[in-house]
């Protein structure tokens, strides 16, 4: 490998994601393009239902079939198509190379099986380890991603364990078999904000000590903001802004992603007249549902910039380093 | 609470509940019309008013009510649940004699049931628009509709002219020569009929339950997980789906057990499997009230043990149950 212009070790070129729905055929995911460096941490924020976890659960081969289908493009694991990868080889990476964590750790580990024997399961598949190798490595995991008294953890149930805790099981669970890359799907929605900030540093340890690539999934642009060094905005199945964190924060193009990073509350700001705090800021509108969508851009309808040519049209995602998808960042940029 | 405690309580409500049982079926049987002591003259011939004053002492029944119950509770206590009008043996030992097949046959029913169901759920739930789907829908539909002794009817028409290979009477060959696993071997041959026409309403249930929450877990996050994991298949299904899936199946096999135990009654007049069902029905018509007590009581008491094993072994199957966790 060149050590000076890296491959990436996940390519994700065209992909395109259908589901039949009752509504009939609807486009899920439009043509995503996205690279992931090795060691690195790349943002994918957009709201709910934009595509974020179809383009996650693709990437591990995860699509329900029924009823959704892959129509179009390449997922590549360094330089291997995983589309067209067979059941058995698909399985081989999943766990193994390519791992992920889940937003609901509530209800992502079984209920009726211990944290250890989880755990160890991944481990005794993917490493050809023993029962009782596996279990003593479960508990050094456990150790790893600072659960108190491993010991004893690795033979409580779920229910036994708080949600910080469960969502560290799934992170050990996670990185058990020295993945290359852990895409984590809204990891900290659930847990509370102190919980968050811990399971932030926790993946931050993990990437420095297993240099780990991590895809983190989120809508929250606070967590892009102290976690990733590129993000890639999406908006329904679409990527509409790409580039780097900082520029993403600091000079964001469309205005979407304006919303979003509009809708971060800033601690300090001046309370109001009537000593109140200034209400938060939203996006008018909601996310069009997919089989709504026109010809036009698909924020056209919720923009506050939008003009004849976005509701004809939809615009191509183009730029240099820093790629936006709109008109009207085109003409501010002219 | 620890397994013993825990045991200990069930088993204490088991008592109470037991003696609820007694009670109330003393009372039930004495507000039916009809005098035992007549049907007991009449089984010897005929009586002059005289003679039924005997019977009638003989047996307690010219004692009041309550005081006929004290004296039947405190005899059931010591084990004793008295002697039967018609045979005129202990009741004790008429049931002991055919308790044992009943049991053979609702277990076996139930084991059929609970596999054959479980199965079948699984596989539907695989594809639930698929033909074996389609199949549990059917199947379980006939299995509630069609009412045993039917069922019962039916399978013995079909095997004992048109197909005859299955016996479809009694429990063992009556000219039977051979050793003890030969006679085990004949016993389950005579078991096959009566213990699936048994067998049939119960696994519709169980086919159309393990269907419906084996969908469900399929559907769950931890599900997912274990794909995620790189999991085959077969152990996605087998291990961490149908663990949780079976846990309505062993709730619903324990409410059911009462129902089996009733059903089987009637299975055997059909198949004249030599159970307490046949005796069930000749005491109701002989009004052997001890007898009939007596049947009523080994049928709660099998309820409660069922009951009893069904908490026990959810207890087992739900770490949830288990520590009492959420």
């Amino acid at each position: 490998m060149n050590v000076g212009t890296p491959e990436p070790l996940l390519s994700i070129r065209g992909l395109k994601v259908e589901f039949s729905t009752r509504h009939g055929k609807v486009t899920a995911l439009d043509g995503i393009d996205l690279d992931l460096m090795p060691g690195e941490t790349l943002g994918v924020v957009g709201e709910s239902g934009c595509g974020k976890s179809i383009t996650a659960l693709a990437t591990m081969g995860l699509i329900p079939d029924p009823p959704g289908r892959i129509a179009g493009g390449h997922v590549l694991f360094d330089g291997e198509d995983i589309t067209r990868a067979d059941p058995r080889r698909l399985r081989s990476l999943r766990g193994a190379d390519i791992s992920m964590i889940f937003q609901e750790p509530m209800t992502s580990l079984n209920p009726v099986f211990t944290a250890g024997d989880q755990i160890a399961e991944a481990i005794m598949l993917h490493q050809s380890a023993g029962k009782a190798e596996a279990d003593r490595m479960a508990v050094e995991l456990l150790r790893t991603v600072g659960i108190p008294e491993p010991e004893r953890r690795s033979r409580s149930y779920p229910h036994e364990l708080s949600g910080g805790m469960r969502q560290r099981v799934m992170i050990a669970m996670a990185i058990s078999c020295r993945p290359r890359i852990l895409i984590a799907d809204e990891p900290t929605t659930a847990l509370d904000v102190t919980v968050q900030a811990q399971i932030f540093d926790l993946m931050r340890d993990i990437q420095r000590q297993f240099s780990v690539a991590i895809m983190l999934i989120t809508h929250d642009m606070g967590a892009i903001a102290e976690m990733a060094d590129r993000v890639a905005v999406m908006y329904a199945g679409r990527i509409v802004e790409k580039g780097t964190a900082d520029e993403i924060l600091d000079h964001p193009l469309h205005p979407y992603t304006r919303g979003l990073i509009g809708c971060i509350p800033v601690l300090g700001k001046e309370a109001g007249e009537e000593g109140r705090m200034p209400p938060l800021a939203e996006i008018p509108g909601i996310v069009p549902p997919l089989h709504l969508l026109g010809r036009g851009c698909a924020f056209a309808d919720r923009c506050p910039l939008a003009f004849d040519r976005c509701r004809a049209e939809s615009p191509a995602l183009e730029g240099g380093a820093h790629k936006v998808a709109c008109f009207a960042a085109e003409m501010e940029a002219a | 609470m620890g397994p013993t405690a825990y045991i200990a309580r069930r088993l204490a409500y088991g008592v109470i509940l037991l003696i609820g049982v007694l009670v109330l079926n003393f009372f039930l049987i004495h507000a039916a019309p009809g005098d035992p002591a007549e049907t007991i003259a009449g089984a010897m011939g005929g009586a002059t008013a005289r003679m039924l004053a005997d019977i009638r002492s003989a047996y307690g029944l010219d004692k009041p009510l309550l005081t006929q119950l004290a004296i039947y509770l405190g005899r059931v206590a010591h084990g004793d649940l008295g002697m039967s009008y018609y045979f005129n043996q202990p009741v004790i030992d008429l049931i002991a004699a055919r308790v044992g097949p009943t049991i053979l046959l609702v277990l076996a029913a139930q084991v059929i049931a609970i596999t054959a169901g479980v199965a079948m759920g699984v596989f539907a739930a695989r594809k639930p628009s698929g033909p074996l789907s389609a199949f549990v829908a059917v199947l379980s539909t006939v299995g509630y509709a069609a009412p045993v002794f039917w069922t019962g009817i039916m399978l013995v028409i079909l095997f004992a002219s048109i197909i005859p290979i299955f016996p479809v009477e009694g429990m063992t060959s009556a000219r039977f020569s051979g050793g003890f696993v030969a006679h085990i071997g004949d016993v389950l041959y005579h078991l096959a009929l009566p213990a699936f026409t048994l067998a049939i309403i119960f696994l519709a249930q169980y086919s159309r339950l393990s269907r419906a929450s084996m969908i469900d877990v399929l559907g769950a996050d931890y599900v997912r997980t274990a794909r995620a994991k790189g999991l085959s298949e077969t152990k996605v299904v087998f291990k961490h789906a149908l663990r949780n899936a079976v846990l309505p199946i062993i709730t619903v096999a324990g409410i059911q057990f009462g129902n089996l135990i009733s059903g089987a009654l009637l299975v055997e007049s059909v198949f004249n499997w030599p159970g307490m069902g046949r005796l069930a029905f000749d005491s109701v018509l002989r009004r052997d009230y001890p007898t009939l007590l007596g049947i009523l009581f080994f049928a709660a008491l099998m309820v409660v043990v069922a009951n009893l094993l069904t908490d026990l072994s959810y207890r087992f199957a739900d770490p949830r149950i288990r520590t009492g966790g959420r």
